[in-house]
């Protein structure tokens, strides 16, 4: 069990959720305690030990399902192999014929009818007179064991042949043959296929019979490896993709991957907040700490030379986002506009901006509408041809009086004037009055000053401006830009 | 391990929750067994209201164990946590020891000699005599071990949590004048959390995790004839498909189990037998907190009402 506990483990790594080693252990020491009878008891001590939030335990559950579903199928699919040699010897042919479909793929037993898997046994042993290769399987054990229907036995072997040939490791679809043939090799198919070419040469009549139960085998296999596929591949191919996906520049992310990218923005801004979440420091006001200067001062003889307050203050960093949603950078502006309202949602002291010809306050916005909607709206209300010279002004109306030396302020375009005047003056009194000014700019640095570009006046008054095409570089840059606002 | 039958399985200690008041969900009952068998802390998180802070002090009641509480807010520290020298205590005995001064250096030759006499004393004034222990250090005091609350963890300082770790991995806290003191009985832990801010990943780790959902309604009409047995099961039914319906609707706060409690009693006062329109607008303002709120039930009012006059009938 400790096995398929790691296993299990390295299944909840692949769909992103950190399990550490000291977790691991706490998990393997639960089961002990708990025990494995109770499946809803098992179920929760796990999630107890892994899953650390209900988020995770979302992950969690699904995972469990897919995972411990198919082991328990395969164990009561031993059951049903027990209860069918019981019946048998009892002679009970309907508890027989019943087992027989109960059990998973002993369909091709079942076509012939109850009991026919003796008289199958009879006509291939009756065969193997004429054939030495059909003979060595009758006495091994892969034979005898298809014939009498051993789920059990059939099941614990080919998950034994699957680890062997390292079945947890499969990533992708094309490598599903390859494993297939791997593990029919190693449960021993290799002899049947022999022994079928023998008989098809004698012309023996047992032929069909051998092909029956050689083809429910291969089926066996291949679900079995279709499942594991489906277990193994599918955390680390979606872990795959959002990598590429972060490194992909925006612009050329296709619509269908749009969920997903949501989906990393908001994981991307969840993670930044919970690292840079408002800091208290100590301040030298309010109330006195007696205790803490009493002690400081005993060793002066109990004069109160140095004292210490209870008081601390909280930094009020304020964040003012602006950001461009003009044509130019329609397919940026989505992503821009979706971090945005991820970055408002978890720092509810951001305000942000949307212009394009004209300025205006999309904060409300965001915090009332869903994100989709909210995009739409700010796309429909400010979208159009850019002017970054009148939307400095209505920022400058809006806004400039807020900017204090807590403030930041981050502003996300293309700097494409459309040779209008760019008012460079407003964004020197913004550099003056603000913590920081930043801007993320979706071109690289080479097309910055091309053209119509104002990337390079502008940049004289930034403290800090970056290319910003991929989450990747995104995410960078606001770690950044929140780490300096301690 | 801990030996006690209260404790021996997750069974035991649902049965003994219930005989207490306390109904729980088989999970709930997991997550204790788990805490006390493993040594381990349970990070309770959940909506405000559906019993995170009574689990604890069932359990205290149950082992019969004191329970230690931990309010914790903005601004906590060591010293209202943890532990702080009694100050004024340690002044007054230097005042009045300094006339015994005299007579203990009585004798000694020159500065070196005096120094060398006054270390025979070790560090008198950082002893535990002078400790005034706080909620966390009196936990892992209590002989016989105890339960520990810290409540809504999430409203303290990220500083805060970080002190935390030791007593929560190790049960034991380190006090710099005198060393390590270890707990004297491991206590039974429980920290609670209604999600304001994210844990830290550290704290998660060494916690087990117990999300304390809304009860089903079968689960919570059993609270609700535990914690208010006077109503008829008539009402109880209706009452509980009512909120279990209200939660349904987009609220600022949903009605939590602690508000179901509330109503059910205040409708016995009022003699209800059954759920009436009139009744239901009179007395809203137990089960709903914000007026925004009353307001989209209010609307929802009548349709409500029919959807839960069915339900009975499709049993």
């Amino acid at each position: 069990m400790q096995s398929s506990l790691l296993r299990f483990i390295e299944i909840l790594r692949s769909h992103a959720l950190p399990v550490s080693p000291a977790e691991t252990l706490d998990a393997a020491a639960a089961m002990e305690v708990v025990g494995y009878s109770d499946r809803a008891m098992l179920r929760d001590t796990l999630a107890m030990t892994l899953a650390k939030s209900d988020r995770e335990e979302h992950t969690f559950l699904y995972c469990f399902d897919q995972f411990f579903d198919q082991q328990a199928a395969d164990f009561s699919a031993a059951d049903a192999a027990n209860e069918d040699n019981d019946s048998a010897q009892t002679g009970a042919d309907a508890a027989a014929t019943e087992s027989n479909e109960a059990a998973p793929g002993g369909s091709g037993a079942g076509q012939a009818g109850a009991g026919s898997a003796v008289d199958d046994a009879a006509e291939l042993a009756a065969a193997a007179d004429g054939s030495p290769a059909l003979k060595e399987l009758l006495e091994g054990e892969l034979l005898p064991a298809l014939l009498e229907n051993q789920r059990g036995t059939l099941s614990t072997a080919m998950r034994r042949a699957g680890q062997e040939a390292g079945l947890s490791k499969i990533r992708l679809f094309t490598q599903k043959g390859q494993y297939t043939r791997r593990i029919l090799d190693s449960l021993g198919e290799d002899l049947i296929r022999d022994a079928v070419i023998e008989l098809e040469r004698l012309e023996s009549p047992a032929i069909d019979t051998l092909r029956r139960y050689r083809d429910v085998l291969r089926e066996q296999v291949r679900d079995f490896v279709e499942q594991q596929y489906l277990m193994n591949a599918e955390g680390h191919n979606s872990a795959f993709m959002d990598d590429i996906l972060s490194k992909t520049r925006l612009s050329n992310i296709d619509r269908r991957h749009r969920e997903r990218v949501q989906e990393q923005v908001r994981r991307m801004a969840r993670r930044l907040a919970s690292r840079h979440s408002a800091r208290r420091r100590p301040v030298k006001r309010g109330q006195l700490n007696m205790g803490k200067t009493l002690r400081g001062g005993m060793a002066h003889d109990g004069i109160l030379f140095k004292t210490h307050w209870r008081s601390r203050k909280r930094d009020k960093a304020q964040i003012l986002a602006i950001c461009d949603v003009s044509g130019s950078v329609a397919a940026y502006a989505s992503f821009l506009l979706m971090f945005l309202y991820s970055l408002q949602d978890v720092l509810p002291r951001t305000r942000s901006f949307a212009f394009s010809s004209h300025l205006g306050e999309i904060s409300d916005l965001f915090k009332e509408e869903p994100l989709e909607r909210a995009i739409e709206l700010a796309n429909w209300r400010y979208g159009g041809a850019t002017d970054y010279g009148s939307s400095f002004r209505d920022f400058a109306r809006l806004a400039l009086d807020d900017i204090n030396s807590s403030t930041s302020v981050i502003i996300l375009g293309d700097a494409r004037n459309n040779r209008g005047d760019p008012e460079l003056e407003i964004m020197q009194s913004i550099y003056q009055r603000s913590k920081q000014v930043i801007w993320l700019n979706p071109e690289s640095r080479r097309a910055w000053g091309t053209g119509d570009s104002e990337m390079l006046r502008y940049q004289t008054a930034c403290h800090y401006c970056a290319p910003c095409s991929n989450l990747q570089q995104l995410e960078r840059v606001v770690d950044q830009l929140l780490k300096s606002l301690r | 391990m801990d030996k006690r039958t209260e404790l021996a399985s997750a069974d035991a200690i649902e049965a003994g929750f219930a005989e207490l008041g306390y109904i729980c969900s088989p999970k709930i009952a997991t997550a204790v067994f788990l805490a006390a068998q493993l040594r381990k802390p349970v990070l309770v998180e959940g909506p405000p209201g559906v019993g995170k802070t009574e689990l604890a002090k069932t359990a205290a009641t149950l082992l019969e164990l004191p329970l230690v509480r931990l309010q914790c807010y903005e601004g906590l520290d060591e010293a209202k946590a943890l532990y702080e020298w009694k100050y004024g205590k340690q002044l007054l005995y230097t005042q009045v020891l300094k006339e015994k001064l005299g007579d203990l250096l009585d004798g000694a030759q020159g500065l070196a000699e005096s120094v060398e006499r006054l270390h025979q004393f070790g560090d008198v004034f950082y002893s535990e005599e002078f400790l005034e222990p706080r909620p966390l250090l009196q936990a892992m005091e209590q002989p016989h071990g105890a339960v520990l609350l810290i409540d809504e963890i999430d409203k303290s300082d990220h500083e805060f949590e970080s002190l935390l770790l030791e007593i929560l991995s190790d049960y034991q806290v380190s006090i710099p004048e005198i060393g390590t003191i270890k707990a004297k009985s491991t206590p039974l832990v429980f920290l609670t959390s209604n999600n304001t801010r994210d844990i830290s990943d550290a704290l998660k780790r060494r916690c087990l995790h117990l999300h304390i959902p809304f009860p089903s309604i079968d689960l919570e009409e059993r609270i609700l004839a535990s914690r208010v047995p006077e109503v008829q099961d008539s009402l109880r039914q209706q009452l509980v498909a009512f909120v279990h319906a209200v939660r349904e609707l987009d609220l600022k706060k949903q009605p939590a189990v602690s508000e179901t409690i509330d109503w059910a009693r205040s409708l016995l006062l009022l003699h209800a037998t059954e759920l009436e329109p009139e009744l239901l607008q009179s007395t809203l303002n137990v089960l709903l907190k914000f007026e925004q709120d009353i307001e989209t039930t209010e609307a929802e009012l009548v349709s409500l009402l029919r959807s839960i006059k069915q339900a009975p009938d499709n049993h």
